[in-house]
């Protein structure tokens, strides 16, 4: 089986084979390894991967492992291929994103607009905070997706720039 | 002298809980209001009696004046403890309660009001001869406020006049963000405080924020139970505290506090407060606000005093006198407040919300903890994303210290991101330790304070768990836990 994981921004191919206690996982081109996972209860795990082993923490939702371990905590996801194809349209500089959820306060640009990478676009409010939404790039906006007052969740898109033109 | 049977907490979370602790204790029946988002919430259920209100959302339904009054009404409750945030320095709301009957656990409503603006604050304490930051104060009401403002040294400090928390706050480093940071300030202060007045102060670069706890009763007495250190900050919030204030002089110390309490004297201040300064490098400090109500950082000085600030508040409500004087405060050892955020210190400490699918909190005699949550709720955006508290006591600095790392270590929140690693990153820097502290602590160990990189090796650890926790990925036939799995599939 193999799907792809993503964590800290990067989008990692995993595959494991084999049966349960004979598994072999592999990452990317890398050469395979035997792991096992061990639940410990009350959300504590131990890993054992190619002769090392490592006692971590994890809650796992949906496709979506929390774990904590070396000092910090990650949020892993595992992403279907099919999802993550319909999702990429959202994504990258064409876009600015919700960093968080939160409403919409102010609004800078309208579409067709002229703007340069820095440019104030968009300020929006969470818990009580004010932030303003920056173009990632130079270009021009083609769409605003949210009104004055509106609520909106993390990593919807708030503003899309029209895709670069060529220079 | 008058009696409280009843007290009513418009508030929710790990304040309501805290004072439903004390009000347990005394003996006093509790009623709580909340939101229909709150219902199974520790301190729903913890109360005595329990009243549903409405809003449009959480929040409004907790700023409704006339749904607390009609709550109160209902339930006969005789007092009312605001907490903090929502209705604590809220002067008509104090005006309200009081012409209804029902006491306000709190100070009188025209303190609130003039404390609560800043502006009005430092005129008080111009005219009273109280230390104030060396700066102009401008009210930003007109078009000649960026004209006028350059009149102050950079950097500066946009605030709101009614601000408080940290809201409505913008610095100034270059003359080019100005309108900017005015823009922002004054909108967010209209937003958090329905005031958009916003001034100008000088900000004081490498200082210490240094508070002192007061409490005066009806009769003119007045104590102070100590300062605390509040220097570790982002967004202009605190996120550690300790008390007592490391590598203090004694007789800095002594001036600090010996002017908090004239402070309050002269505003005729009664019930708990506290006084915050700025403690420039060379020694001298200057008043920056008094808040009005109990501080969230207020365990701290409990666990060196061994006082119980809600049950004094209930005793100076009922008209009492303090219980002890100046000379009876006695501190003992070292306590540090942890404050633990809903947040991605990665990321500017913005917000984050989840679920919490493990949730797990310290405990021990040294460790006291401060909660609002349990595991499974949601951590929405609808409120402020702190989650607990922890607060440690233990004989000296050094020693709270390790209780601090420990009961961080002992902390496991899954689900939501938050702050707990960085908070350790922070109790174990050498400068930290060291006891030098100032507010550009964090821009200032930025660097240091990064969660550590990753090795391949890690990295494939991580991959592998998550492959192999999931359902999907894996035959969930075999996932077994222990010690079943050493039994091949075996399962009764």
């Amino acid at each position: 089986m193999q799907r792809q994981i993503d964590l800290l921004g990067k989008s990692y191919t995993v595959t494991i084979t084999g049966e349960h206690g004979a598994q072999q996982f592999q990452v990317d081109d890398d050469k395979p390894c035997p792991a096992v996972l061990i639940d410990k209860k009350d959300g504590h795990h131990r890993v054992h991967m190619g002769g090392k082993q490592k006692d971590i923490q994890m809650a796992v939702k949906g496709e979506t492992a929390y774990i904590h371990a070396f000092g910090r905590t990650f949020t892993l996801d595992i992403v279907d291929p099919v999802e993550q194809a319909s999702q990429k349209t959202g994504k990258g500089s064409n876009s600015a994103m919700a960093p968080m959820p939160g409403m919409v306060v102010d609004i800078h640009v309208t579409a067709g607009d002229k703007v340069v990478r820095g440019q104030d676009m968009i300020t929006i409010e969470s818990m009580k905070i004010l932030t303003v939404i920056t173009a990632p790039r130079d270009g021009k906006v083609a769409t605003v997706n949210f009104e004055p007052g509106k609520t909106f969740d993390k990593n919807d898109v708030l503003v899309t720039l029209i895709e670069k033109e060529d220079a | 002298m008058k009696d409280i049977k009843k007290v009513l907490i418009p508030n929710r979370g790990e304040i309501a809980c805290r004072i439903l602790r004390s009000l347990e204790r005394m003996d006093i029946t509790s009623v709580i209001v909340y939101h229909a988002v709150d219902a199974d919430t520790p301190a729903v259920l913890m109360a005595d009696e329990k009243v549903e209100i409405q809003g449009v959302t959480p929040v409004s339904a907790y700023l409704d004046v006339e749904q607390i009054i009609n709550a109160c009404k209902k339930t006969g409750a005789d007092a009312v403890h605001p907490g903090f945030g929502f209705l604590a320095e809220n002067a008509d709301f104090a005006r309200r309660i009081e012409q209804e009957g029902i006491i306000f656990i709190g100070p009188r409503p025209e303190v609130i009001e003039m404390m609560g603006n800043k502006v009005a604050a430092r005129t008080f304490c111009i005219e009273n001869n109280f230390p104030l930051a060396p700066s102009v104060t401008l009210t930003a009401q007109d078009a000649d406020f960026i004209k006028s403002v350059k009149q102050i040294d950079l950097p500066l400090l946009i605030k709101a006049a009614a601000g408080g928390g940290g809201k409505g706050m913008q610095i100034v480093n270059e003359w080019k963000d100005l309108e900017t940071a005015v823009q922002l300030a004054r909108e967010e202060a209209r937003r958090s405080f329905g005031n958009s007045e916003v001034y100008a102060e000088q900000y004081v670069e490498k200082s210490r924020h240094i508070e002192v706890q007061v409490m005066a009763d009806h009769h003119g007495n007045i104590i102070h139970l100590g300062e605390r250190e509040c220097s570790i900050q982002r967004r202009f919030q605190k996120i550690i505290e300790e008390s007592p204030a490391p590598a203090l002089a004694p007789e800095l110390r002594k001036a600090i506090c010996d002017t908090a309490v004239e402070i309050p004297r002269k505003a005729e201040y009664r019930n708990a407060g506290t006084v915050e300064f700025i403690l420039a490098p060379e020694g001298e400090f200057y008043f920056l606000e008094m808040n009005t109500r109990l501080q969230v950082e207020h365990p701290v000085t409990e666990m060196v005093t061994g006082v119980d600030l809600v049950q004094l508040q209930i005793c100076v409500a009922r008209g009492e006198s303090l219980p002890l004087i100046q000379e009876q405060v006695q501190t003992t050892g070292h306590a540090i407040e942890m404050r633990l955020y809903a947040e991605d210190p990665e990321n500017d400490f913005s917000p984050a919300t989840g679920q919490l699918l493990a949730y797990q909190l310290p405990s021990g005699e040294k460790v006291r903890v401060e909660n609002g949550f349990t595991e499974g709720m949601v951590v929405s955006s609808a409120f402020d994303p702190m989650l607990a508290k922890l607060i440690v006591h233990d004989v000296d600095r050094k020693a709270a210290l390790e209780q601090g790392i420990k009961a961080l270590k002992d902390t496991l929140i899954l689900g939501v991101t938050t702050n707990t690693d960085y908070l350790v990153r922070i109790l174990s820097h050498p400068s930290f330790l060291a006891g030098k502290v100032d507010t550009d602590f964090i821009p200032q160990y930025a660097e240091d304070l990064k969660s550590p990189t990753l090795n391949k090796e890690e990295l494939n650890m991580l991959l592998a768990a998550t492959a192999l926790s999931s359902s999907e990925f894996v035959d969930p036939a075999f996932k077994v836990p222990e010690p079943h799995c050493f039994l091949g599939n075996w399962r009764n």
